[in-house]
């Protein structure tokens, strides 16, 4: 009894003062965001030390009720499909050419790192004059080309394709990698086998290899759909969610209310729609992971 | 009742700053016994000796001007004063952040006018007339009344006629510094060329843009703001003045579905027209470089750009400009803006943050951030002769000066809400998303809820 006790107790205890600074770091800030939501507080009200206000749904209710709210939530996911497809067919196919290593991989491998180490705001100014309509560097070779301009980020058409493309500049690098490292990760006797039973490059690819990496590429699905939705400054440097709504997505969204129109409440409301979206993305992802390992 | 709590909480944060003072002044007294200190009747610019004064202002031409002369003001008065730069759009979330706590970073602060309602009606920052009471505090040979008046209602008054407006029962939280106005300035090598005059009226202006677009190869007509949020709000604004458009009638109702408001935005999509290409997404900085590039033949805007004219770092076309006042359309109303200096409720020194904010808007310091590209705010210096000589904009800016309007812009505490609602909008008519009355009448709604929810209506 006193063993059995001792067994369950024991290790609850160790874990007690980790489980303690979670809840302090992570569950807490998240609760009290999403009790705020319920209020209506602006960011003066600290110093004046007035109260937030209890106003129950009317946060939700007054941003489901408006247009450009929800366009962000169309624009975000727009956004976060199109950069994670992307990326992850660009970075497999990347991964693909460069596994059986190439001449040169290492410097390859540096030189993609790049873009990922670059800090975004300085993504964003970049690709800003790039994509600049008298001055950018895209638009004077398609004029070389004899091709005419693109209105890269001035037109409602063009602007959030541009901020994708952006994105995935500078993350597929990231994919790739963790996809490298996964197919270069794949028991060499699998592939082996299969060449000894007659397979063809794309019969092995399908049937062999990414059956054998699938748990890999959800790990870098999973964390570049976090990560995109929640991005922002290469989007808040490129177009301020310009022009229009067209490339304002709900983190940007979010900020504006925070911190432009000052609404503490109506932005953790925001926040708690963009997790609630999150972790329905996410734990699907997880759960189908978790579901193909066990088999 | 939430406006009452807020002037008691301004009382609080008054009587406080009165007790604080009391205490300051008890202390400072003491080395008044030195043999060698100056006699009583002169000023006293040691009183505050080794105190430091924290100064949190934007990348400025205004300030870039000022603040290579701060060493001198810490030599004269022995305070210490750390300086805090930043891009201007960044500045409000840290100032909101400091002074929302009990005791903040900041002495001395430069805000975007139309904050300064927003901070004062939450008492985060303190009226002046009490500092400028104080025979002690107040700087001899200040000379208030030669600040530019419109200037100093629009950038330090609130709580007069509308609340962020001066007249009765109006309250003084700041002093221009880096203030502006608005005006024209064009091409004169270009304009000279093709024997085109200056324009005078709105109607002129879109005559020479289509010229110029249609006519001129590789230049284009306006260089104009017109990125979504604040950025085509503030052009609306610009323009609207002039047309007569108004955000709000006298009730607080939304007013920019009018005629006069269609007609600006129908100005404003011409000038995309005859604009280089991506006006629509010029933000300030976009706009400045289609003007000093050579882009662009007419610029109307914040006349703050003419420092940017003379650095030929920045500009390729020093010495080919001409200033003219702002068109007329039904009025010459030009727009009021830029920043002001303000002294955080919260600030550690705020007397000896009071002595630099008169320090740096002298009329000696003035005059020298002039000639180093600051924008003028005192009428001595528009008016200065050997300036104007030296500066042909002063000219223009002293006349144009009788028309710059302080009530351009409604800056309620709820404006930073409705400007970014406004300026979506905006920029959908300029993209050609929507046609200017469907863009307005879609936002009417939305911003008057957002004034109901406030209270306007009650």
């Amino acid at each position: 009894m006193a063993t059995t006790l001792r067994k369950t107790v024991t290790p609850g205890l160790f874990i007690l003062p980790a489980l303690a600074c979670i809840l302090l770091i992570l569950i807490f800030p998240v609760l009290s965001g999403v009790r705020l939501s319920f209020f209506e507080y602006a960011m003066r009200d600290f110093a004046t030390g007035d109260d937030p206000v209890f106003i129950g749904l009317d946060n939700f209710r007054i941003l489901f009720g408006s247009a450009n709210f929800r366009a962000s939530i169309r624009v975000t996911l727009v956004f976060v499909s199109g950069v994670v497809v992307f990326e992850l067919l660009l970075g497999l196919i990347l991964a693909l050419l460069m596994e059986g290593g190439i001449k040169g991989l290492r410097l390859f491998r540096t030189l993609f790192i790049l873009p990922i180490m670059i800090a975004p705001v300085v993504v964003g100014l970049i690709w800003r004059f790039m994509y600049h309509p008298s001055f950018g560097i895209l638009n004077y070779f398609l004029a070389r080309l004899g091709l005419d301009p693109i209105p890269w980020l001035h037109s409602t058409e063009w602007a959030l394709r541009s901020v994708i493309i952006a994105d995935v500049w500078q993350w597929t690098p990231f994919v790739f990698l963790i996809l490298l490292a996964g197919l270069q990760g794949v028991p060499k006797d699998l592939i082996e086998a299969g060449i000894v039973d007659g397979c063809s490059y794309l019969q092995n690819l399908f049937f062999v290899k990414l059956p054998a990496i699938a748990s890999i590429i959800a790990v870098a699905a999973i964390l570049r759909l976090i990560d995109a939705f929640r991005s922002l400054v290469v989007i808040y440097v490129m177009t301020y969610g310009g022009p229009g709504v067209s490339t304002e997505v709900m983190s940007l969204h979010l900020y504006k209310t925070a911190f432009m129109a000052q609404r503490l409440g109506r932005a953790s409301a925001i926040a708690v729609i963009l997790l609630a979206i999150l972790l329905l993305f996410s734990s699907v992802l997880v759960v189908r992971t978790l579901r193909t390992e066990r088999k | 009742m939430v406006v009452r709590s807020g002037k008691a909480k301004l009382l609080v944060v008054l009587l406080s700053f009165v007790v604080v003072a009391g205490l300051l002044a008890g202390g400072a007294a003491e080395p008044e016994v030195e043999p060698d200190r100056v006699v009583p009747e002169e000023f006293d610019w040691r009183q505050f000796e080794g105190e430091t004064v924290v100064f949190n202002f934007p990348a400025h031409a205004a300030y870039n001007a000022v603040a290579p002369l701060i060493p001198e003001f810490e030599e004269l008065t022995g305070i210490n004063v750390e300086t805090d730069q930043m891009a201007y759009m960044r500045l409000h979330d840290a100032q909101l952040l400091e002074m929302s706590q009990p005791r903040g970073d900041y002495d001395l602060i430069a805000m975007v006018v139309m904050w300064k309602t927003e901070y004062a009606d939450g008492g985060l920052i303190q009226p002046l007339e009490p500092f400028f009471e104080q025979r002690h505090l107040a700087m001899p040979d200040y000379d208030f009344d030669d600040l530019v008046d419109p200037y100093v209602e629009n950038t330090g008054m609130v709580g007069g006629d509308k609340i962020y407006l001066g007249g009765e029962g109006a309250t003084l939280y700041g002093i221009p510094l880096g203030a502006e106005t608005s005006f024209l300035a064009y091409r004169k090598d270009l304009f000279d060329e093709h024997g085109i005059d200056v324009p005078e009226t709105y109607d002129d202006v879109v005559e020479v843009a289509r010229y110029f677009a249609e006519e001129v190869d590789g230049v284009y007509g306006l260089a104009m703001r017109g990125a979504s949020g604040h950025q085509a709000t503030h052009a609306w604004l610009l323009h609207a003045s002039p047309f007569g458009a108004t955000v709000f009638d006298e009730n607080w109702e939304p007013a920019f579905t009018s005629p006069e408001s269609i007609e600006t935005l129908e100005f404003m999509k011409k000038m995309v027209e005859y604009g280089p290409p991506g006006t629509a997404s010029f933000d300030q900085d976009g706009q400045f470089n289609a003007f000093l590039q050579g882009d662009t033949a007419m610029y109307i805007d914040a006349s703050v750009i003419t420092g940017p004219i003379r650095n030929p770092e920045q500009s390729a076309i020093e010495g080919k400009v001409g200033y003219a006042l702002h068109p007329r359309a039904r009025t010459n109303l030009s727009q009021t803006g830029g920043f002001g200096i303000a002294i955080p409720s919260n600030a550690s020194n705020p007397e000896a943050a009071f002595l630099l904010m008169q320090w740096l808007t002298s009329p000696e310091v003035e005059r020298r951030a002039v000639l180093d590209g600051a924008g003028p705010v005192r009428h001595s210096t528009v008016n200065d002769p050997e300036l104007q000589e030296k500066f042909p904009e002063f000219k223009v800016l002293a006349e144009q000066l009788n028309y710059a309007n302080p009530d351009w812009r409604p800056i309620i505490p709820e404006w930073g809400e409705i400007n970014e609602m406004l300026g979506i909008a905006i920029n959908q008519v300029l993209t050609g998303d929507k046609t200017p009355e469907q863009a307005m009448q879609d936002v009417e709604q939305p911003i008057r809820d957002v004034m109901e929810r406030a209270g306007y209506y009650d």
